[in-house]
């Protein structure tokens, strides 16, 4: 595990210091930020407001579809390179001669990747400081909304992980981690489309939105949590096995 | 330290390796000999746990690559063909890096990153991002990473592919520094580096062992030396003199261009024969037919020669054309 704490850390530099988490960070904040302010100038134009509704339940919740659509554009570009690159420059050479097992190499850069998202959220908080300012802000509702968020990013960053490990090309890899979440997305899109049925609980039950939409009103579900770890893991798992069949290219 | 038997890698259809065995013994550097796509950087891979073997035994200090990866890796310091290394870190940051994986323990890194960057001379670039790095220094970062954990073994495949002269030398005096206290096996396509640094060679062509021994034991399988002279002979009565010594045949004679009278030829001698007594009866019959001798250079002396015999041999047996051998 040693090693995999040293690629941790390699991995979080490398992606600080180089463009790409800077531009992405730039990107979604600029996104986040246009998402957000237009939820708080449309509240602050309604008269009436029901209990259990409010600018972060409607930001994290309801209107999830907004920041859902921003993850499937940065989780892939934040993934896209974690692999392919260290083919196609043949740094992986390097890498899989440590003495370090495969587990190790993928535990280590998909922790890297979430930390690195985790702190892509971070400033977002800033949302919540601003309207304790005018209002009182249920901090169990921010902290469950805010687990979801991760689950979800567990989930896609794996996937995007495991593409990332099926080829050389970044921009293959990207395509390929966008073309699979989407589909995940709109399977969950799926609920308000199918008519009642075994078809439409599956699509409810893998819905993003329907996550962000019962964690935004405090409503931990385990389901959705041992899916998005499910998801996760069984990335991982693969993403292992496919570095570990390098050696036999 | 290196105990290879019966390796074969394949990709797929196409047979890389075939059925190569070979032994390192600790504290020798052996040269790993091959034109280019002999299968050089796949037998170094298999050694250093890149590639799987498909079928055969490798063994690292003891370790069956297959049955303990992780101690056969330990107790090597790979140096891959090109030398790919993080462009984005600093010299500093790539071996501390290498070093935490590598299990390098806390207490001794700074002395151990410090060591290996002195010994690879990189130390006054230690602050540099390795993408401003000339060639030349990222060959030598690489070296530094594969000294980094100070192991007994070193598997450098191709050290001084791409450096200038001056590079090279400095690499291969290293390489022998290097050896006095370790075991290394460097692969090449060049013979003279093998000449100047290792004590044995392993010659690899098409994927299949063609020869193992030290460099005088492969230079004595050159089946025959020749001879090559420069003479004045205007009546042309050389060929005449040379038929004279018994095993002694003229392989090829030339007019020299622009110099009326002047000729050159290449003589071959049998392999039977004592080459310096045969050399002095050569030189006294060219004398007394009056030809005036202006140099007489012994081709002997190259690995060259043995190299591309080898090689050739193997080729023409395959019924391809002769494999280019890079000097």
């Amino acid at each position: 595990m040693n090693g995999a704490f040293a690629i941790y850390r390699r991995e979080v530099l490398s992606l600080w210091v180089t463009p790409l988490a800077w531009v992405l960070l730039t990107v979604f904040l600029l996104l986040q930020g246009a998402i957000f302010y237009s939820i708080i100038t449309h509240f602050a134009s309604t008269q009436d407001v029901s209990v259990d509704t409010g600018p972060l339940q409607a930001y994290f919740g309801q209107e999830s579809i907004f920041l859902l659509m921003t993850l499937l554009l940065v989780c892939p570009a934040l993934t896209m390179r974690v692999f392919a690159e260290e083919r196609r420059s043949g740094t992986i050479e390097a890498l899989l001669t440590a003495p370090v097992t495969a587990a190790s190499v993928v535990l280590g850069k998909y922790a890297a990747l979430l930390t690195t998202y985790a702190l892509m959220w971070t400033p977002t908080l800033l949302y919540v400081v601003i309207l304790r300012k005018t209002g009182i802000v249920d901090w169990g509702v921010v902290g469950s909304s805010y687990l979801g968020l991760m689950g979800i990013g567990a989930a896609y960053l794996s996937v995007g992980t495991l593409m990332s490990a099926m080829t050389k090309s970044q921009l293959v890899a990207l395509l390929l981690t966008i073309f699979v979440e989407f589909g995940l997305f709109i399977l969950g899109v799926g609920e308000y489309i199918f008519d009642p049925g075994v078809f439409r609980d599956i699509c409810a039950h893998v819905s993003m939105m329907g996550q962000m939409e019962d964690f935004s009103k405090g409503i931990l579900d385990l389901r959705r949590i041992v899916f998005d770890g499910s998801v996760a893991g069984l990335g991982l798992f693969l993403t292992t096995r496919v570095v570990d069949s390098w050696r036999w290219g | 330290m290196i105990e290879v038997s019966r390796l074969t890698k394949d990709y797929g259809t196409v047979v890389a390796v075939r059925d190569v065995s070979f032994s390192v013994g600790k504290g020798e550097i052996v040269g790993f000999l091959g034109p280019n796509g002999a299968g050089k950087s796949t037998t170094l891979r298999v050694l250093a746990g890149f590639l799987g073997a498909t079928s055969g035994r490798v063994r690292i200090a003891g370790h069956d690559i297959a049955e303990a990866p992780l101690a056969a890796r330990r107790s090597l310091g790979y140096m891959p063909e090109s030398a790919p290394l993080y462009t984005e870190m600093r010299v500093s940051e790539y071996l501390l890096f290498r070093a935490r994986l590598k299990e390098v323990p806390r207490s001794q890194r700074t002395s151990a990153i410090g060591g290996a960057m002195e010994r690879a001379g990189v130390t006054h670039m230690a602050g540099t991002v390795i993408a401003h790095l000339s060639k030349g220094y990222r060959q030598r970062v690489a070296l530094a990473d594969a000294l980094v954990s100070n192991p007994p073994l070193l598997i450098l495949d191709e050290p001084t592919a791409g450096l200038d002269p001056n590079q090279i030398r400095e690499v291969r005096a290293l390489v022998k520094d290097l050896g006095s206290d370790r075991t290394v096996l460097l692969s090449t396509h060049i013979l003279s580096e093998v000449e100047a640094t290792c004590e044995r060679a392993i010659v690899i062509d098409r994927g299949q062992l063609v020869a193992e021994g030290t460099i005088d034991e492969l230079r004595a399988r050159q089946k025959s030396g020749g001879l090559g002279l420069r003479l004045r002979d205007p009546q042309g009565r050389a060929e005449a003199a040379i038929a004279a010594i018994s095993g002694v045949t003229v392989s090829s004679a030339s007019a020299t261009p622009g110099a009326p009278g002047r000729r050159e030829l290449r003589v071959s001698l049998g392999s039977e024969l004592d080459a310096e007594a045969t050399i002095e009866a050569l030189v006294q019959a060219l004398t007394q037919a009056g030809v005036g001798i202006h140099a007489v250079v012994p081709e002997l002396a190259s690995l060259e020669q043995v190299f591309s015999e080898l090689t050739r041999h193997e080729a023409a047996l395959a019924g391809a054309k002769p494999t280019e051998v890079v000097s």
